[in-house]
């Protein structure tokens, strides 16, 4: 099989698995805002009424990156962006683990501090964000996929 | 074919391609405005729907008469150590804080040693199904406090925890708890009617500002304590950062 082929497809997998990172991750916040809020808060990287704005912000955030992946539109910057917020991610998770921290990063959940005697589990969060990163790579460097709104409108079959 | 004819299909070619590399240009741009656009107007979104919560929690807003500490806490003894206590009646590690410290902090009240001032937060309120007995078990306290029986009630809302994950006591259960204690109708008035829920909500805010995360919390005049490892403290050691902190 010709790679040049196969890239488009590969990057449509990529794009449409990263599309839902994002859309399970945004749900799963958006239920109750004052929960990520206090995610966000427990990182202590910023005051409460900040963490407040951003744990509001992201959850939608999330789910309008993942839309746009699922739909196709304009994939490298859409990718770009994923890419940048997935880095953010990555930084808070290593500062909370540099600093010592004991809480859970709220990826896929509300977060919060960890009760006493669970430990948290920074190396596979890390490992988790930098596998949808790598994700976020292909598409950045062969952002043609299939069943995607760019190839419609750039009037490819 | 002829000479003039295979320059005019050339140029044809060269013209086609600079029509389509047009397009790709104009459909990127494009496509990345409505990109940027998308994601400033879910931001937005999410901004406004904050700023519209904070505003109607603030019209819904009542405060306990008795509450203390801008209105977020209710205070038990008259001593001079101010010992805050930061919990969750779903949360099951402050169930097990209770039941290893209570006595000893009733004793210490009872000694005039410490004034006890009780945050009932709310930060499970995930973890009752969706019926938020976090936030309805600290309304519920509230309401108590105004009936006067809040030490009472926060005992009998400990004996009776419901387990994490569960739906949690149901309103009913609540007041039938709150009436053994000797709270009265209004009691249960305001059981019903969520008096307190954006109250519970500002307790929680107001715990979330102060820096902290989880509970239970315990801050003895003002310093945080804790257990050895995080863990949570033993009743000796409240008994010692009590004594530490009278000097």
């Amino acid at each position: 099989m010709h790679w040049g082929k196969a890239w488009p497809w590969i990057s449509t997998v990529a794009r449409l698995g990263l599309s839902a990172v994002f859309l399970v991750a945004g749900a799963l916040k958006i239920t109750d805002l004052d929960e990520s809020a206090r995610a966000v808060n427990a990182y202590r990287l910023m005051d409460y009424d900040t963490a407040k704005v951003i744990g509001a912000i992201q959850p939608f955030l999330e789910i309008a990156v993942g839309l746009l992946l699922l739909i196709g539109l304009a994939v490298r910057l859409s990718a770009a962006i994923a890419a940048l917020l997935l880095v953010v991610f990555i930084v808070g998770i290593i500062s909370a683990w540099a600093r010592g921290l004991q809480i859970d990063c709220g990826c896929f959940s509300s977060g919060g501090d960890l009760a006493a005697g669970r430990t948290a589990q920074y190396g596979l969060d890390i490992a988790r964000d930098a596998g949808f990163l790598l994700l976020a790579g292909i598409l950045l460097w062969k952002p043609r996929t299939r069943f995607s709104m760019d190839g419609l409108l750039m009037g490819e079959r | 074919m002829s000479k003039g004819n295979r320059d005019r299909l050339a140029a044809k070619r060269i013209v086609e391609q600079q029509k389509a590399a047009e397009r790709r240009r104009r459909v990127t741009i494009w496509t990345s405005v409505a990109v940027v656009a998308v994601l400033v107007f879910a931001g937005l979104i999410g901004w406004a729907v904050v700023a519209k919560q904070d505003s109607t929690d603030a019209s819904k807003l009542t405060t306990p008469t008795v509450a203390v500490d801008d209105g977020t806490a209710f205070a038990v003894g008259t001593g001079p150590v101010t010992v805050d206590l930061y919990e969750d009646f779903m949360c099951p590690i402050c169930h097990e804080f209770e039941t290893q410290a209570a006595d000893t902090i009733t004793q210490l009240i009872a000694d005039k040693k410490i004034t006890a001032r009780y945050h009932p937060v709310a930060i499970l309120d995930r973890a009752s199904n969706g019926t938020e007995y976090s936030t309805r078990s600290a309304g519920a306290a509230a309401a108590a406090a105004e009936g006067g029986k809040f030490s009472e009630y926060h005992k009998v809302l400990y004996d009776n925890q419901p387990e994490e994950n569960s739906d949690g006591l149901d309103n009913a259960k609540l007041i039938e708890l709150g009436k053994s204690v000797g709270l009265g109708d209004a009691f249960a008035t305001a059981v019903n009617d969520k008096t307190y829920t954006a109250w519970a909500g500002k307790v929680t805010d107001t715990f979330s500002s102060r820096g902290y995360t989880g509970t239970p919390t315990i801050v003895v005049a003002g310093k945080q304590l804790q257990g050895s490892n995080g863990s949570i403290p033993t009743a000796a050691q409240l008994s010692a950062a009590v004594q530490a902190a009278a000097g």
